[in-house]
């Protein structure tokens, strides 16, 4: 009884070792504690109740969810990256040719001199072949003029008919 | 223990696999959960901390592999990341970080049927070194060179804080008895 007093006079003192606060703990666990201590048992109930409390959500859960997360992130970083330089080397690799050149009679032709002058050649042709082609045109441009002359006849003899019978009737 | 930097528990780099990370640190999660909620004095806030600092401790788990006393150092980096927490809480909401013991109402009264949950609320009104120190002894029954480790404090300041902690529970104690008596006599 005095050696408890002493003893929980001691730890409220903050004096206690670990070895000491674990006899007031059995002490005050068991049924043999005294009247005047009554009071203190609720001080180391509280305590034994406190450190039961553990972690309400499995933390191997949200590890491993945390993991699985990075995992994702990290695939499609990985993913998008392999894309990204396949496209780069490729662009890259691409065959450094001149573009610019010209097919003739299924040949190619890389040299744009030679296609200048080939191209100038063909429109000079196409004039010529325009310009004959306009030679019928002009022709029949003639027989049309003559035509209006032949048209002016004919008119000049429906108008000598029309003063015939007009003298005709009159008489 | 008081004065031993964490650079001295950081020796040297090494990866730390994840079985030893649930054997090192993962095993500590239920004490890293009561002393979270022990400064937080919120269930919900206290599991997100301990969430958070698993994950940071994870991300750096390159650095944890000769960490020689991982209780302390887990703890130590729980109670930084809960007063980071109410700081900014703080800045944010300009709550008080410790709130003054007010005297139940009746209606209170009625609800603390035990003495059990006053003692409870006696100590979450504590300050908050007070009852992280409190806990960390009577609680978890760590080492004071542990818990000196832990709050930054030399041993003998960690207990002059658990001796005014235990005193002042032993005063609100015997006041309630006190009254509780005086009660039963009217």
């Amino acid at each position: 009884m005095e050696m408890m007093n002493k003893l929980l006079e001691k730890y409220f003192r903050g004096e206690t070792s670990l070895a000491e606060e674990a006899e007031l703990k059995r002490y005050f666990a068991s049924q043999e504690v005294k009247k005047e201590h009554e009071i203190y048992r609720a001080l180391f109930v509280v305590f034994d109740h406190e450190k039961r409390e553990t972690a309400k959500v499995p933390l191997k859960k949200v590890l491993a969810k945390q993991n699985k997360m990075k995992q994702l992130w990290i695939r499609t970083f990985s993913y998008s990256g392999i894309a990204a330089a396949l496209i780069l080397a490729l662009w890259i690799q691409r065959p450094q040719q001149n573009e610019d050149y010209a097919v003739i009679h299924g040949r190619r032709i890389d040299s744009p001199e030679y296609a200048q002058q080939y191209a100038a050649k063909k429109v000079n042709d196409i004039n010529e072949i325009l310009k004959d082609g306009l030679k019928p045109m002009h022709r029949m441009e003639v027989v049309k003029q003559n035509l209006q002359l032949l048209n002016k006849i004919s008119k000049t003899q429906d108008r000598i008919n029309e003063i015939e019978k007009t003298h005709i009737i009159n008489n | 223990m008081s004065d031993v930097r964490c650079s001295t528990f950081l020796r040297h780099y090494k990866c730390m696999e994840s079985t030893q990370f649930n054997n090192q640190v993962l095993k500590h999660s239920d004490k890293l959960f009561r002393l979270a909620k022990s400064i937080l004095r919120n269930g919900d806030a206290a599991q997100d901390a301990v969430q958070d600092l698993i994950v940071k401790l994870w991300e750096k788990r390159n650095v944890l592999d000769d960490v020689e006393n991982m209780q302390a150092f887990t703890m130590r980096s729980m109670r930084n990341l809960c007063l980071d927490a109410i700081r900014q809480n703080r800045e944010e909401e300009e709550l008080p970080v410790e709130l003054e013991y007010i005297d139940p109402n009746p209606h209170q009264q009625t609800e603390r049927k035990d003495l059990a949950s006053l003692i409870r609320r006696l100590i979450d009104n504590l300050p908050e070194l007070q009852r992280t120190i409190i806990r960390m002894r009577d609680v978890e029954e760590m080492e004071i060179s542990e818990i000196a480790y832990i709050t930054l404090l030399t041993e003998n300041a960690v207990s002059v804080n658990l001796s005014r902690a235990r005193q002042k529970i032993r005063e609100q104690i015997l006041n309630e008895q006190k009254r509780v008596e005086e009660t039963v006599w009217k």
